[in-house]
């Protein structure tokens, strides 16, 4: 039945299937032939270090030829100078592929992968509330980690921002009766 | 020992975290979920820049009352990969001990919720007053029921003596007697399997394509456990299975969250009685050398996943967490779309929400007009309701 | 002097106070200590006391966590759907100061910034037999109240007008 098959190519001891080999940095640096570096921090972590235009592309060459079908996270930083986004894909192999771009603090924009990984759908929502990067082309950026009272173009976990003691950020206004 | 059947009252309240969705509903037929998950926004994130990584830890365990003890293992082994420091291995299987309690009190209080949505009270009673068992073994071994504060960057701040081993391990027999008694309902008592079977399927492909994670995902068939992928603490030691099974329903939840306490139970039984000798921690140096760490842990609802960057200083210089919950979230909309209002509180149970819930549901029908609210034990008793007119259940 | 109908509702609101649950936010170990009051091994419903969903019905009012901005109008609004007399109990550190969550920018930081507080019950989280203690006390506080008719007994006396202070003259 498929689903037999397909957990067996998955591997895994639970149904004594082989377990699918951990890829090397070889395989890696091949799949995503001129879009970047390659290196291996560890043992079971293998990153590419690509640009803002090519993610999309590392994205689809990660699922298709890598056979990554997990999004396991978009790490997200500020590092004063620029933000930067890595998307930490995995898959049947159990190594962590990451895709890591720097985006400029000017232009905080990068193509949303929501329609190729539907989870980033719900993770990019969450980093634009937080760092204010734009996510074009995502169905609907709305709020969903900050209460509706936020003010727009406040983004907390940016490193130079202060709470700003004039504006409301949600909450009660007056104190206990 | 003698079965004892507690007098329950009919109201029970209503079970923790503040989600609000906007569910819209043609009648009872459930069209579309929109999530809204900021009621329990704190910004710990932030803070967290701001504390040295003694004061974090605290902080960290509170992030979630009911998996406190993975956050902070996944953040203490994270800063630990950054400082390059081998911890002993008795404080390994220290915290494995602590994890494997943990996930079992939160499968055994995820059981009685499950089953308080369905209406059947007296599975919640027994399962959490067997799960007072494991808050004893847990508030003997590290000082607290909840919130346990064992972990240390560098290894774990309470030993064991033989003698909390021994009673310890003097429990393990009845819970484990009592898990088989659960395992047996979950597979064949009639409300349950009703209320749980067909309700809220993932296929395995959707389970993968909506970034399930966890028992959620591991009943569609999908393998994926931390702890065998990228192994930690001391899993690699010992002997036990991951659980999966083919249902893809709630059902097939249940019967994997059942089949990892009897995992559980058995990985502690085995650290306690192979616990090596030696330190349980060593001096870590204070300031962490610059660097990027992708900590991974199984926590009991799913991956749970701590990016760490550091920078020559005590404290993190950036933490992303990623909750298990917040991945299992697209694939709870998904999987309710043309599911019955009625199961709405056992499909949003079966992912085990770890957030927080006063739960208001607004209901809006296809073109947009606001149809009425209701609380989540609205909710809850309309589905009981729905279902017993239905099957007479 | 109280009619037998009001001595009468007295009673029944010593013997059987209903309680509410409010999730303003918090880590969830506040809640699952309380709602294990509710089971076997703490049974605190041998205490008469019921937990009820909705803040209609309640007598005491159970916060838990540090008041997050979203939940803040929220709790305001329970409180006031509360019928009198009722009494709040918040618990934990965070009920109290915020706990571990003092200062961060989501949160409102304690709930009696938000709603009066009559009780505070100290731990994070306090064990279930603290809850139980806790809301033994309020009870101890409502009987109190009834007798002196009201909570207005209670309420510190406000500091009279300081007095002007003559100019200063120099000379």
């Amino acid at each position: 039945m498929a689903a037999e098959g397909a957990r067996a190519a998955r591997g895994g001891e639970a149904c004594g299937g082989d377990r699918v080999k951990a890829l090397t940095k070889d395989e890696v640096a091949k799949a995503f032939e001129g879009l970047g570096a390659v290196d291996q921090p560890r043992g079971n972590r293998i990153r590419l270090v690509t640009t803002v235009d090519r993610a999309r592309e590392a994205i689809g060459r990660a699922t298709t030829a890598l056979r990554c079908d997990h999004l396991i996270q978009m790490s997200s930083a500020d590092t004063g100078k620029a933000f930067d986004l890595v998307y930490q894909l995995t898959g049947p192999h159990r190594t962590v592929v990451s895709i890591a771009v720097e985006i400029p603090r000017d232009r905080p924009e990068v193509p949303s992968v929501a329609d190729l990984l539907p989870p980033a759908g719900i993770y990019e929502r969450g980093i634009h509330d937080l760092l204010g990067i734009v996510f074009v082309g995502h169905p609907g950026l709305k709020r969903i980690i900050l209460n509706e009272d936020w003010p727009e173009g406040e983004y907390p976990l940016r490193k130079d921002w202060k709470p700003d003691p004039a504006k409301f950020y949600g909450g009660v206004r007056e104190g206990v009766g | 020992m003698p079965e004892v059947v507690i007098p329950i009252g009919p109201q029970h309240p209503a079970l923790k975290e503040p989600v609000n969705f906007k569910v819209v509903a043609d009648g009872e037929i459930i069209v579309r979920l929109e999530l809204d998950v900021s009621y329990n926004h704190r910004g710990i994130e932030k803070a967290a820049e701001q504390r040295d990584f003694v004061r974090v830890v605290p902080l960290l365990e509170r992030v979630c009352g009911i998996c406190s003890h993975s956050h902070t293992t996944v953040f203490v082994k994270g800063i630990e990969e950054a400082m390059k420091l081998e911890i002993p291995r008795r404080a390994q299987y220290i915290r494995t001990i602590v994890a494997e309690l943990e996930r079992m009190h939160s499968h055994l209080l995820w059981l009685g919720v499950a089953a308080h949505e369905i209406g059947f009270n007296t599975l919640f009673m027994w399962t959490w007053r067997d799960r007072e068992l494991v808050q004893d073994m847990l508030e003997e071994l590290t000082g607290n029921r909840v919130n346990y504060g064992i972990n240390e960057v560098g290894g774990v701040r309470r030993d064991l003596t033989p003698a909390l081993v021994k009673a310890s391990l003097d429990r393990l027999p009845y819970l484990a007697e009592r898990i088989a008694k659960y395992t047996a309902m979950a597979s064949k008592q009639r409300t349950m399997l009703l209320r749980f079977q067909g309700v809220g399927k993932l296929t395995e492909a959707e389970a993968l394509k909506y970034g399930a994670v966890g028992p959620t995902a591991r009943a569609s068939g999908v393998d994926y456990d931390v702890r065998k992928d990228d192994p930690y603490l001391s899993y690699p030691d010992v002997p036990w299975k991951v659980v999966t099974d083919d249902h893809g329903d709630v059902f097939g939840r249940t019967l994997v969250r059942v089949g990892e306490l009897v995992e559980s139970t058995n990985i502690v039984r085995h650290c306690l009685e192979n616990l090596p000798e030696g330190a349980i921690r060593i001096q870590p140096p204070r300031a962490a050398p610059k660097g990027e760490v992708l900590s991974r842990y199984e926590a009991p609802r799913g991956e749970l996943v701590h990016f760490i960057r550091t920078n020559n200083t005590d404290k993190a210089e950036r933490l992303d967490i990623r909750t298990p919950t917040l991945a299992n979230w697209t694939s709870v909309a998904v999987s309710l779309v043309g599911q019955n209002l009625a199961d709405i509180p056992v499909v949003v149970a079966a992912i085990d929400p770890c957030l927080s819930c006063t739960s208001r549901i607004t209901i809006v029908d296809p073109e947009g007009a606001e149809t009425g609210t209701m609380t989540w034990d609205e909710l809850r008793a309309h589905g009981i309701r729905f279902y017993r007119e239905r099957e007479g259940i | 002097m109280m009619t037998l109908s009001q001595r009468l509702v007295n009673w029944a609101r010593l013997k059987s106070p209903w309680i509410t649950i409010f999730n303003s936010g918090a880590c969830n170990a506040c809640d699952i200590e309380a709602i294990a009051a509710l089971t076997p091994r703490f049974d605190v419903e041998r205490f008469g006391i019921l937990a009820k969903g909705s803040p209609r019905h309640a007598d005491i009012l159970v916060v838990t966590g540090p008041v997050t901005r979203k939940q803040a109008l929220r709790l305001r609004n329970v409180y006031e759907q509360m019928p009198d007399p009722k009494y709040v109990i918040a618990t934990g550190a965070c009920g109290a100061s915020g706990g571990v969550f003092k200062g961060l920018y989501h949160v409102v930081d304690s709930v009696d910034e938000v709603v009066p507080v009559d009780m505070f019950i100290a731990g994070c989280p306090p064990r279930p037999d603290e809850i139980i203690d806790g809301v033994v006390k309020c009870l101890a506080l409502l009987k109190e109240d009834l007798a002196h008719g009201g909570k207005e007994w209670r309420r510190k006396a406000r500091a009279p007008p300081a007095e002007a202070k003559p100019a200063e003259v120099t000379a």
